[in-house]
């Protein structure tokens, strides 16, 4: 296979890779956030 | 009811992400310039799209928030917590396009990053935004939020300039596909999976601005009752 079209693809799967880390990450830190406030919402005055 | 209504945006945002993949990878050509890594377009311009949206939102929650602060604060609160999300949301997404850009500039122009007027207007605008969320998150006391969206407010004149820049200037970036000069445009084969991913992309960013939104509020609500607490402590 031609090096520089296994470059591309290695790129291109870094850049897609690249894209679902962050904005897994974001959802998932927003949902850590959420539960934390859910708790502290709970608690008694 | 809401709450199956949220269940199936949810689902339906995930069903498009995928079908949006497939129409990528699958369905789309290979550009005869750029071969493989032009698909990387099917995330970059989607993430740049939305983020724009995003920041768009924020705009206007600044301006409602002082529209609103002295007549009716919970208008205000809401206002601000549009404001707050969509900066943040925003700031996701161009760090996506910031990451996925330098990305395919490594491989279509043999370089990572150069200071031309597309480029740097985006880092700039991305500084802005990463400014504004560090005043919510540290600075303290009444006028936090009034200087927030003010920021804002000036921050956002950057956004027009960051979509403007390849028209107005000659840049290492190329001018616009969409809207650009005669001759511009993608081929149709490849036009169907790009507009699936911008849908998808834009579902994404709704729902992820929908939850960052939930979520200032829960914060507002629990930051008011303390405030009472402390009050009549």
């Amino acid at each position: 296979m031609d090096p520089a079209a296994i470059l591309d693809h290695q790129f291109r799967v870094a850049a897609y890779a690249v894209t679902w880390v962050i904005q897994l990450g974001y959802l998932g830190w927003l949902g850590l956030k959420w539960r934390a406030q859910k708790r502290a919402e709970k608690q008694p005055r | 009811m809401k709450k199956l209504a949220i269940g199936i945006y949810v689902l339906f945002t995930i069903a498009l992400m995928v079908w949006g993949y497939y129409q990528a990878i699958y369905v789309a050509p290979n550009d005869a310039m750029q071969g493989e890594i032009f698909r990387i377009i099917y995330y970059h311009v989607p993430s740049w799209a939305t983020a724009f949206v995003a920041l768009s939102v924020s705009l206007v929650g600044s301006i409602g928030y002082l529209a609103f602060r002295q007549n009716r604060p919970v208008r205000a609160q809401m206002a601000d917590a549009w404001a707050v999300a969509g900066a943040e949301v925003g700031v996701v997404f161009l760090t996506v396009g910031l990451t996925t850009g330098p990305l395919w500039g490594r491989r279509a122009w043999g370089i990572w990053w150069t200071w031309d007027a597309r480029l740097t207007t985006s880092l700039v605008l991305w500084l802005i935004y990463v400014s504004y969320l560090l005043l919510r998150r540290f600075a303290a006391g009444s006028q936090m939020q009034t200087l927030a969206a003010v920021l804002n407010i000036f921050g956002a004149l950057d956004t027009p300039i960051v979509y403007m820049s390849n028209r107005w200037w000659r840049t290492q970036h190329p001018a616009p596909v969409f809207g650009g000069a005669p001759g511009s445009g993608m081929d149709p084969s490849m036009v169907r999976p790009f507009l699936w991913n911008m849908l998808a992309w834009f579902c994404w960013g709704v729902m992820i601005l929908a939850i960052r939104y939930h979520v200032e509020r829960q914060h507002q609500k629990i930051a008011e009752r303390e405030a009472e607490a402390a009050l009549t402590a």
